[in-house]
């Protein structure tokens, strides 16, 4: 396969992933039951012409296609679309939650994957105990992400981002102490070993290299359990950032967001994808 | 810890809950309004919540309604996986081709986000039985796509084989050469999808339900026990509020070995 088409290809990949993200998050919230129900309706300061009003814009939202259109039109805006239950342009509510969240983020991921590269390095090489020293990150992949930022709220210590990396840490430290474990006995590693070349120039002349491509792979999972962590820690510590505002926006079905919100996950995901597979797509062609 | 020490951890857990829901005298949304927020007395072990209700009776069904409906779930997302799975490694090119990336969208998307979507969509005038259902089979219904990769991946090999290929030049149909030949070859892989699945599910349903999305009010479930860590005024007053989430953390630990051992097994 040549390299602009394996390139295309990925880019295409990409972009089907966030059609089925919106197309999924439309048909969730349309066939929801209560969609079409407006709390405002209960408001008796609305006038009659306003409720009038309430129910044209409710009718335009009766068909999916009609929903779909109305939110490529807030896309190709460059607003996407107006929030049901803040009123004002979503990009507005994004923009600056973005900024929290993707700081959080890197944080989290960052701290998590050092703190579990330190331990499964030295614990890997082990030849006893190593079931002794995992158990630390054993007994913090069995408490939930919302349990943990819980935790850290009574004890007064802590923070978003150190839940986030020690819950990023415990599930990498478990792949990584296994990939490792594997290239240690590799041929070539013992052989080097044997003819005494230093750990740390072993781990950086052969071990690094060979599991490189897994890393990356492995890398791209961290986004994925972070994104999928960050709603339960921003609301329990009230971190203002698009996790919080996305359960906001499923507590009070507000669509543009919802729809907006899965938009910038799936493209997260995709573009993470497309870096971890970019080098392996590089030496396909 | 060894397969065998977490089977039996595990099956001393369940024994135990299943004894307290038995010998106590109260069901688990029986309100005692005169021992509200009361620590450890005789009549309730580890003390009772904001409205009176006994804690251990509590946790006991928790864990019970926990365990079954995790069990359930993580046997239906198996069953789906292995579906699939299957018909995406016996289908033509094209169709395998979107059945992949149909499990590779919902791989790539967050998980407890979908979740939360699907849960909270909901009607809001469900039964507390409802919800715990409605919960369980919305971990079912998302919760396939890795484990349909797994077993794509285990029946593309297994086609390829050469006692396949004998089989079909025997005359086999489809359907009995997965039926015969394929799904016992794929039971081994099949067992530890099932068992990683479990533990999974009781921490995606602890994350709703402690975002409120979980299985609904009075019913007992990890995600609403742990909601009781917000009360101060509840902390201050016993140390047994922890119990839910100390025991929530050793039935995750000891399924988490059981999965692991069974996997390396």
């Amino acid at each position: 396969m040549n390299l602009p088409r394996a390139i295309a290809m990925r880019v295409g990949r990409g972009l089907l992933l966030m059609l089925f993200a919106a197309t999924g998050t439309i048909l969730l919230v349309r066939f929801a039951p209560g969609f079409f129900a407006d709390s405002r309706e209960m408001d008796a300061r609305y006038a009659q012409a306003a409720r009038a009003e309430m129910e044209v814009e409710s009718g335009r939202q009766q068909s999916v296609v009609q929903i779909a259109r109305q939110e490529a039109k807030g896309w190709l805006a460059g607003d996407f679309g107006q929030s049901r239950q803040y009123g004002v342009p979503v990009a507005e509510l994004i923009g600056a939650r973005a900024r929290v969240s993707a700081l959080l983020l890197a944080q989290g991921i960052l701290r998590g994957w050092l703190l579990a590269v330190c331990a499964a390095l030295p614990i890997s090489a082990l030849r006893r105990g190593g079931l002794l020293w995992s158990l630390p990150f054993t007994l913090l992949l069995a408490i939930p992400a919302s349990a943990m930022a819980t935790a850290c709220i009574l004890a007064d210590a802590g923070s978003p981002a150190l839940v986030l990396s020690l819950l990023i840490a415990a599930r990498e430290f478990k792949f990584l102490r296994s990939l490792l474990e594997e290239a240690w006995r590799a041929p070539h590693l013992l052989q080097g070993r044997a003819g005494g070349l230093a750990p740390l120039a072993l781990v950086r002349m052969h071990m690094a290299p060979n599991i490189a491509p897994q890393l990356r792979a492995l890398a791209t999972l961290s986004i994925v359990t972070a994104l999928g962590a960050l709603v339960p820690i921003e609301v329990i510590f009230t971190v203002p950032g698009v996790g919080q505002l996305a359960w906001s926006a499923v507590m009070n079905r507000d669509l543009p967001v919802l729809v907006a919100v899965s938009l910038l996950m799936a493209l997260v995901v995709a573009l993470a994808g497309m870096l971890s597979t970019h080098d392996r797509t590089l030496e396909a062609a | 810890m060894k397969r065998h020490t977490a089977a039996v951890l595990l099956l001393l857990l369940v024994l135990a809950s299943g004894l307290v829901l038995r010998v106590s005298r109260h069901g688990y949304a029986f309100q005692d309004r005169d021992a509200i927020m009361a620590p450890a007395t005789t009549e309730h072990w580890t003390g009772t919540d904001e409205l009176g209700r006994d804690r251990t009776v509590r946790a006991a069904a928790a864990l019970l309604i926990g365990l079954t409906g995790a069990a359930a779930a993580a046997a239906i997302t198996t069953a789906i996986a292995a579906c699939l799975g299957l018909l995406a490694a016996f289908s033509p090119a094209w169709a395998s081709v979107l059945l992949l990336f149909l499990s590779d969208g919902f791989l790539s998307l967050p998980w407890l986000f979908l979740l939360m979507m699907a849960r909270s969509l909901l009607p809001l005038t469900a039964s507390p039985l409802e919800t715990a259902v409605t919960t369980f089979l919305v971990l079912a219904a998302l919760g396939w796509p890795a484990c349909a990769r797994a077993i794509y991946r285990g029946a593309r090999s297994l086609r390829s084989s050469e006692w396949m290929l004998q089989g079909r030049a025997c005359g086999l149909k489809t359907g009995q050469l997965i039926r015969l030949h394929i799904v016992p070859h794929l039971r081994p892989l099949l067992l530890p999808q099932f068992l990683v699945c479990v533990p999974a599910f009781l921490v995606a349903e602890a994350n709703l339900g402690a975002l409120g999305l979980g299985v609904g009010e009075p019913m007992p479930s990890w995600g609403a026990m742990l909601l009781e860590l917000d009360n101060s005024a509840l902390l201050a007053r016993s140390d047994w509020v922890y119990l839910p989430i100390a025991l929530l953390a050793l039935v995750l630990l000891i399924l988490e070995s059981f999965a692991e051992g069974e996997a390396h097994a």
